[in-house]
């Protein structure tokens, strides 16, 4: 009796299993990429107030914007905050010089955060270049 | 005559193994965290204009009860500058960005030294804040 060999008829095809990994990794890889959401934010650029003192040209008075707890003063002048970008860009037009646009921004110790943002965000929106003053504190030993 | 039936082995596809491992050190990478400061608790100040930043190594936080963190670690204010310059060493010039997460309600006692800190130490401040839309 003849046995017809079958013969080693492999189906050849593609491991099918290894698809739903690789489905998996790429479903992964774009949920990791599209849940990183960018912070937002704003840069600036703060000389430091001791080394914009000795490059601040004699005679050059510059811009000096007072921060109280919820006003703003500048040059001693109280402004409301509505008013604060205009009568900025009014002071500071003509000025093209980055020395010149200077404005140093002098803070009371109560002055919260986001108001300091709000005002400096209105003096950069103006033009000018910020500088802040820090009160520097010194023991000084008396005999 | 005896046919012998085949003998078939029923084994575990190893192929699909590496997948699997790949998979395990990918979930990992992501869980885990160098900088975790998850833990800190603070709120963004609002601005009108934002901006997209750049990501930073280097992160000074506040948070709401005004405690000063460098990379997580709380610092005294004192000690700001010595360590943002010992990090900004490791950056390529032109990339000295220190990112500030200040809560919003931060006195100015505390972030005006901060501010002039990472200034001194010759780094790049980028405030990070949420827009705010009126």
């Amino acid at each position: 009796m003849r046995i017809a060999r079958r013969g080693n008829k492999m189906l050849r095809e593609s491991p099918a299993i290894l698809l739903t990994d690789l489905a998996f990794n790429l479903l992964i890889f774009f949920v990791v990429c599209a849940s990183t959401e960018p912070e937002t934010g704003r840069k600036q650029k703060v000389p430091s107030s001791s080394k914009e003192q000795a490059e601040k040209p004699q005679g050059e008075q510059n811009l000096e914007v007072s921060l109280t707890r919820t006003g703003a003063a500048i040059n001693g002048e109280n402004v409301a905050l509505a008013d604060f970008t205009p009568k900025m860009r009014q002071l500071l037009a003509g000025k093209t010089k980055p020395e010149q646009r200077m404005v140093v921004v002098k803070t009371t110790k109560d002055t919260p955060y986001h108001h300091w943002i709000r005002v400096t965000g209105m003096v950069e929106q103006a033009g000018g270049v910020i500088a802040v003053l820090v009160e520097e504190s010194k023991t000084v030993v008396t005999p | 005559m005896k046919i012998r039936r085949r003998h078939l082995e029923a084994g575990v596809p190893a192929v699909a193994m590496a997948d699997i491992a790949f998979n395990l050190v990918l979930f990992f990478i992501i869980l885990a965290r160098t900088q975790d400061d998850s833990n800190l608790r603070w709120k963004p100040a609002g601005a009108p204009k934002v901006e997209a930043i750049e990501q930073s190594r280097i992160v000074v936080t506040v948070d709401e009860d005004s405690k000063v963190y460098l990379n997580g670690v709380p610092k005294g204010i004192g000690e700001l500058t010595g360590n943002i310059e010992k990090l900004l060493k490791e950056e390529p010039t032109g990339k000295k960005i220190v990112l500030l997460k200040i809560h919003k309600d931060t006195l100015a006692a505390t972030f005006e030294p901060i501010i002039e800190a990472v200034s001194q130490a010759g780094g790049d401040l980028v405030h990070v804040l949420t827009e705010e839309r009126e």
